[in-house]
């Protein structure tokens, strides 16, 4: 039997698959489609992490430097899975490349696409320059300067708008995106830190800042960092008379009364989509998606992260929506699941 | 068609002409009713530090709109439009129209604390009742209330003299609250407080008796000494000027 188990994306979770592989003294193919690792966080240029704080460069790099550094695992970058056959303890890979690998397993750390704004042209996304999503915010507080795209002055004030491309049936995302909530309030309290005198305020139909990011970041944000939050989904953004400012549109529930608010940025808290290779991967590897695209989980209580093909097996974002630190535990989990199985098949032959 | 949630409809924004004729077409009453647009078109950022910086509405910027304040209220019980969730809301957004639009209402707070108790967020909704209170009348917006003409008084004759005086403290609140004292004193409550001061048998009986009783003699003859010659606190100095001083600064941050 062959003891190569291949990883498909190296992101949080391909990454974190790799090391626990071969942490047991596994060789691993990591295979990854970009010309870099490190998955979204590195792609996108996000900046500091939720919930450690650290700069994405510094956090994934180490998970980064770990995987390039381990003599078990070859890392093939700007490649694609373009074959798959074969069965449990014996699949056959053809790389774009047009190498062949032979695995006995399969971890699918595929990940998501983040929403593309453009297909919620109310918002103005794309009309107007100073409407940007929060992977640009990102990477603004990368360079550390909080501007508006259009003439580069320092915002006076600014609204993030929460659940862009997601909760929306208009639009066909059902779903909660999950960390967008806890991304925009830790947003608001950066873009503060830079620019003390910009008021921030959160347009929202509920924060869901689950578990520890309650506090840390919701309570946080509002308490100590001053950011509004007003309970309204908002109907259009349009330009202000003067061609300057926008003007953020709606109804806020909460006084029952129509705003027309004047803002010098606007931000969409854009959603996680399935990876838009999803049709393909899905077709590649013969594994099922579920019915809003991300891939489709086997019976989970006792044969968690199966996909519902034997021996390939799938986690992090590419099951749904999901915050870094769970598809590092995924990766690992994945792990320990791809080994063991193929353990026990082996004793079993034995 | 009925007009939706007719409620939400301001009376000052309903424009309605009893004789109105346009182009020869009478449209008098109800058919040249025009309703102004309620639309909130900025929010005002100062009011919330404003409120902040008075006593009690420290933590207004907690707020969430989880509504267990007015839930819980005791007023609310009695008139639904008392709604600490909403001023506290109206507050953090800067909508201080809608504020001075309940300052008929908002006084009524009988500080009964269920909120402060039940406020998950820590957000003392009662201090916040207190605070926008008392920049309604800072504001003018509502005459000063008769706790507030009380307070004055009492922190008058603290910074004056490093303590007070009871009766002079009374009188003067009566007084600038326009309470008739000798009708007070001859037919209220005071006369009566008056006479078991006095407590002397002979006082009780007879109309003489009764009349004579409700005039400050004995106890009350000390506190109408101390009225007229006002001790001061011993060394008091300048502590007053002082206080006064830091009080300002406290005011106007």
């Amino acid at each position: 039997m062959n003891d190569t188990i291949l990883v498909v994306g190296a992101g949080p979770t391909g990454l974190s698959a790799a090391h626990g592989i071969a942490s047991v003294g596994r060789k691993v193919v990591l295979v990854e489609k970009e010309d870099r690792l490190g998955g979204a966080p590195i792609l996108s240029g996000y900046a500091k992490l939720v919930p450690s704080g650290e700069w994405a460069k510094d956090a994934i790099g180490r998970m980064v430097q770990r995987v390039e550094q381990n003599q078990l695992i070859s890392v093939f970058k700007d490649t694609k899975v373009t074959q798959f056959d074969g069965g449990h303890g014996d699949f056959s890979a053809t790389l774009s490349n047009g190498q062949t690998v032979q695995a006995s397993a399969v971890v699918l750390g595929t990940g998501f696409t983040h929403f593309d704004s453009i297909n919620k042209p109310e918002w103005g996304f794309g009309t107007f320059a100073d409407v940007v999503t929060t992977t640009q915010v990102e990477q603004m507080l990368v360079a550390g300067k909080i501007a508006c795209p259009s003439d580069g002055r320092a915002p006076e004030r600014v609204a993030i708008l929460l659940c862009v491309g997601s909760r929306d049936r208009q639009i066909g995302r059902e779903w909660c995106s999950k960390i967008c909530c806890t991304v925009a309030t830790n947003q608001a309290m950066e873009i503060k830190e830079l620019s003390p005198k910009t008021d921030v305020y959160i347009y929202y139909m509920d924060i869901r800042t689950f578990g520890l990011y309650e506090d840390k970041f919701y309570w946080k944000s509002q308490e100590e960092f001053g950011t509004k939050f007003v309970k309204a989904r908002i109907a259009e953004v349009t330009i202000a008379p003067d061609g300057k400012r926008l003007l953020v549109k709606g109804e806020d529930t909460l006084v029952k009364r129509p705003i027309v608010i004047p803002f010098d940025l606007v931000v969409h808290a854009i959603g996680m989509d399935p990876n838009e290779d999803n049709p393909e991967i899905a077709k590649v590897f013969g594994v099922g998606l579920e019915h809003h695209g991300f891939v489709d989980r086997g019976e989970h209580y006792t044969s968690s992260f199966a996909s519902t093909r034997p021996g390939i097996y799938v986690g992090g974002s590419a099951l749904g929506p999901e915050d870094i630190d769970t598809c590092v535990s995924h990766g690992l989990a994945m792990a320990m699941r791809a080994v063991g199985d193929l353990e026990a098949r082996a004793r079993k032959a034995a | 068609m009925p007009i939706h949630e007719k409620s939400l409809i301001d009376p000052n924004q309903v424009l309605s002409a009893e004789k109105l004729v346009i182009e020869g077409v009478d449209v008098s009453g109800h058919w040249n009713t025009m309703i102004l647009p309620r639309t909130v078109a900025d929010y005002d950022p100062e009011f919330q530090k404003k409120i902040k910086a008075l006593p009690g509405g420290e933590n207004v910027h907690r707020c969430w709109q989880c509504g267990s304040c007015t839930n819980s209220c005791t007023m609310y019980a009695i008139n639904t439009d008392f709604n600490p969730r909403y001023w506290i809301y109206c507050t953090n957004l800067g909508l201080q129209s809608e504020i001075v639009k309940d300052k008929d209402i908002i006084w009524q707070c009988v500080s009964c604390n269920k909120c402060t108790n039940s406020c998950p967020k820590d957000v003392k909704p009662e201090g916040v009742m207190k605070a926008l209170q008392h920049w309604l009348e800072a504001e003018g917006h509502v005459p000063v209330s008769q706790s507030t003409q009380f307070d004055q008084e009492f922190t008058r004759q603290c910074l004056e003299r490093g303590r007070i005086e009871d009766s002079e403290v009374m009188f003067n609140f009566f007084r600038k609250t326009g309470v008739d004292i000798v009708e007070l004193v001859k037919k209220g409550w005071l006369g009566v407080f008056v006479a078991r001061m006095n407590n002397l048998p002979l006082l009780r009986d007879g109309k003489l008796g009764k009349f004579i009783a409700r005039l400050p003699i004995t106890g009350p003859l000390k506190m109408g000494w101390m009225m007229l010659f006002k001790p001061r606190t011993r060394g008091w100095g300048k502590t007053g000027t002082v206080l006064q001083t830091y009080l300002e600064e406290q005011k106007h941050g």
